[in-house]
Formats: C-alpha cells, structure tokens, sequence
C-alpha cells in the first residue's frame, strides 16, 4: 500500500502530506493538521461528530472520505468559526441557550448548522431539521439545538439589517 | 474500524476506469460518493485490492434535460443536488421525495445516484463489525451455509432499500450500462432481482453510468416509514404513479421497497385501480390485494405481520394521496 503525496488545505492552512489510501480524512485532520476538534465517533456515516464543511455550505462526513481524494481541495473544520477570539453568531446561541452538554459532538452540531446557514441564512424549521437530522446528541436533546439555530438566524438577521441600514445612511 | 489496505487509483477518464473495473477476480471496486463502500471496507464485507476513484469523473457528473422533461442523471450526479434541482423538484416530485428521504443531508451531499440504485442488500446478521459477525458461523451472504433470517431457508433474505429505485421504476426508468467492451440499455425493472446475494443483473466489470427518466404527465407519491425521519433505512417505503384521471385510469405503477430483495412491483393491486378507477372502493381492494405480490416477507428488522400492513396501509396513502391532486395541465397544442 503506497503513500501519497497530496496537496490538502485546512482552514486556509495548505500543507504537502504523505498519506496511505486507507486513511480517512478525518485522520488527517486530527493526526496530522493537529485540528482534534473534529471527532471521531462512529465512523459510520450515523452521528456527525466528524462534519466539516468542504465548500461553504456544503456538510461533509470526514469519517467517510478517503483522505487520498481531497488532493487539491479544502475544507473548513471547528477550529475556523471563531475570529479573533469571537464567537461566530452560532457559537454564541448556542452558548447562550445551553445547547450542549459534554460538549463531544457539538463541533458536529456547528458545522452542520454552518452549512446549512453559509447556504440559506433565513433557513426555517424544516430546514434545521434536515440539515441536523445526521448530526447526533446522546446527552441532551435536540431541542436546544434547534432553538440555538433559529436563534443565530434571526440574529445575523438582525445584525444584517442594521449593517443595510447605516450603508444606506452613508450612501 | 480501521479501513483494510488497498490501493488506489484515481482514473482519468471513464474508459480508463471501466479497464481498471474489468480487472480479473472482481477485486477492483468503484468508489463514488462512499457513503455505503467505505462503511462496508470498515466492517470488511468488501475488501477490493484496487479502489478505483470515480467521484471526480465528469463523464459521469453530467444532467440533461430534455424539452419534453425527461431526463438523462449522470450516475455520479450527487443526491443533494438532484433533490434540489428544481426541474426534478416540479417535472419527477416522487423522484425527489424518494432522493430526499435517503440518509441524512450530510450523506446526500456525497452519495450518488449510481450508489443509491446499487446498494447492497442489508440484513442484521451481516451488516455489522467484523467481530459481530466472527461471533457466529458465517451465513448465506458471508460464504456460508444457513440463513439467521429464516433457519430452514436455502437462500438470502436481506433487504433491497434503494430508496430512489422505487421511484425511478413507477417512472419507467431505463440505464445506460457501461464496461471496457461496450455499453448496453437496460430497463430499470430488468436490474433487479428478488434475490439477496445477486439483487441486480449488473456483471463483473459493469458501471451503471446513466439513468434515463422519461417525460410524463402522471400524478406521483412517494411515501417512507422509517423510526426516524432522518438517517434510517425505510421500514417499508412505496412510490405510486397513475396514468389518467380518477375515473379512467389507464395505467397504475407501485413498487414498495425495504420489504423483500429488491424493490417489488405490485401488479395486483395495480390492475384493480386500472379497472375500477381510483374510487375509494377500489383503493382499499388494492390494499387488501398487495400482500398477494410480496412473496416471502421475513421478520428482518420488523415482524412480517407488522410489515405486511404497513404496505397495506402504505397503498392506501399514496392511492389517496394521489386520488386528491390535481391533474397536471395539458401541455399548449
């Protein structure tokens, strides 16, 4: 079984590495990017706690993709939402309306819920539901979470408004 | 689980996929989205010596719409994007119903059609971790010789629940079917067998590259029963397609899934809503009648009690539920 050479970029991170076809993405972005965010939980497809976002908007299961097929991509994990030490909107609803519990799949939980809002920011409650039905948690429940992310909806909606309304001021 | 050794080759266009898929020994697998091949490498019920990695090839990534609304779906298109597509969304509902209703949004937006039509039939003796499995003398599907299911039975029970399949077939789907030595046409309903160790035609070496839908004006349903709404194979699904109006119907197509090995057509009930129009009356007759056309139905995953009335029930829905839409409007002569 060779190794081979692939060219991955993680978080705007882009590195050169040596990868054996049997190693999951989620391997190389914990083992070697260092990024233990992402978990490793069933290695199935079931739970999510693997998610990253590979183009914005779209939620991918890192346990289930051959490392060896990412030459030349990108992809986004946990360790990139928050910016300079502030919480994304989402981090701070769900921080804010208790959303997790021990904490192990909520790095699932957000970039799952980052995709759905990079692609629809007004998303609905159907649309959480979709978008979170293959991200799981076993502590808690998902009322809370769904809670938090309508609650991230109607505050970066709110933030969006205020930011259209002094552009107009200014224009 | 760690995922077995093997080699990979990423081919560079289709036919030289299809030359490293015709390796002798079938021990080359095709890789797509990977969302069922990569669990299975994991529990090692497949252990290719090449995985040949398709996902990227446009050749199979293509999506034509014809004027009249048929399609041709590239069997690499991904599921979330078909869903999506609004020609598929308004023109074939059932189709994106049953394309919705598959895993979760995160295994959509990686799965494919091609992988969908080709799942493989599942079953709880078999579809576990390799030392589940070790715990007890191999079965039918795993070289063995006795059957978890049915212990007298000299055949393979598990389930065929290929969710879009059941819709693809009520629209009379065709597949363009492709191999180093040439490609063929094949009717959908001619891929599937009613077996769980062989549930398709497909041979060694073969690619479905292609699904073909045709343009059609029929009122559609898909409907699936499942614990949860997300994630879980059906407990039994039905996609339903009617010809005509309510009072003359002039062809009825039903096909349930996740019942039996493949996902089975129901004529009987079909012919007494073709004879006696989608009347009340005649619906519940077609349900009553549905059992008839399921042949053995196990106790995998449910009782065969409880499933046989939940496609009782099933027909009765989307008879209904078609029964209540409008007609489609004709089209300007």
């Amino acid at each position: 079984m060779k190794k081979q050479f692939i060219r991955l970029t993680v978080n705007g991170d882009t590195r050169e590495i040596a990868v054996a076809p049997n190693q999951a993405l989620v391997e190389v972005i914990r083992d070697q990017f260092g990024l233990t965010g992402t978990k490793r939980g069933c290695t199935s497809g079931s739970c999510g706690v693997c998610t990253v976002n590979g183009a914005p908007g779209e939620a991918v299961l890192s346990c289930l993709e051959l490392a060896i097929e990412w030459d030349g991509r990108s992809l986004t994990t946990i360790e990139s939402v928050e910016q300079n030490g502030q919480l994304s909107p989402l981090q701070q609803a769900f921080w804010e309306l208790g959303a997790v519990q021990c904490g192990f799949c909520t790095p699932g939980l957000i970039m799952s819920a980052k995709a759905l809002l990079d692609a629809n920011p007004a998303a609905d409650a159907e649309a959480i539901n979709e978008a979170l039905a293959g991200a799981i948690c076993r502590c808690t429940g998902h009322i809370k979470v769904k809670e938090a992310v309508a609650r991230a909806v109607e505050v970066m909606a709110a933030a969006n408004a205020v930011k259209e309304g002094s552009d107009g001021a200014q224009g | 689980m760690q995922l077995p050794p093997f080699e990979y080759i990423r081919p560079t266009s289709l036919g030289h996929a299809l030359e490293l898929l015709a390796a002798p020994g079938g021990r080359a697998a095709a890789l797509a989205g990977g969302t069922d091949l990569v669990i299975a490498m994991r529990q090692r019920l497949s252990t290719p010596a090449v995985v040949v990695g398709i996902g990227a090839l446009p050749e199979l990534k293509s999506f034509e719409v014809a004027e009249d609304g048929g399609l041709r779906i590239g069997a690499g298109c991904t599921l979330t994007f078909l869903a999506e597509h609004p020609v598929v969304r308004e023109r074939h509902p059932s189709l994106a119903a049953a394309i919705r209703s598959v895993g979760s949004r995160h295994v959509r937006n990686t799965a494919t059609l091609g992988g969908n039509l080709n799942l493989p039939t599942r079953c709880w003796y078999t579809n576990q971790s390799e030392d589940w499995r070790r715990a007890r003398p191999p079965c039918f599907k795993t070289n063995g010789d006795i059957c978890y299911v049915i212990r007298s039975a000299k055949e393979c029970f598990a389930l065929n629940s290929a969710d879009s399949a059941t819709a693809l077939l009520t629209l009379g789907a065709r597949l363009t079917i492709a191999s180093a030595s040439g490609s063929r046409e094949l009717p959908l309903a001619e891929f599937y067998r009613n077996d769980g160790l062989a549930p398709t035609t497909l041979g060694p070496g073969e690619l479905v590259t292609a699904v073909h839908v045709p343009a059609h004006r029929d009122r559609t349903a898909f409907i699936k029963i499942a614990p949860r709404t997300g994630l879980d194979y059906g407990l039994a699904t039905i996609a339903a397609a009617v010809t005509g109006s309510n009072r003359k119907v002039t062809s009825v197509r039903l096909v349930v899934g996740s019942i039996v090995s493949w996902p089975a057509p129901l004529p009987g009930p079909a012919r007494i809503i073709e004879e006696g129009g989608l009347t009340g009356e005649a619906i519940e007759a077609a349900a009553e009648a549905a059992r008839g056309d399921l042949g053995e139905v196990t106790n995998l995953y449910s009782s065969s009690g409880y499933k046989r009335r939940l496609v009782r029930a099933l027909v009765r829905r989307a008879l209904e539920d078609i029964r209540r839409q409008k007609l489609p409007a004709r089209e300007a002569a």
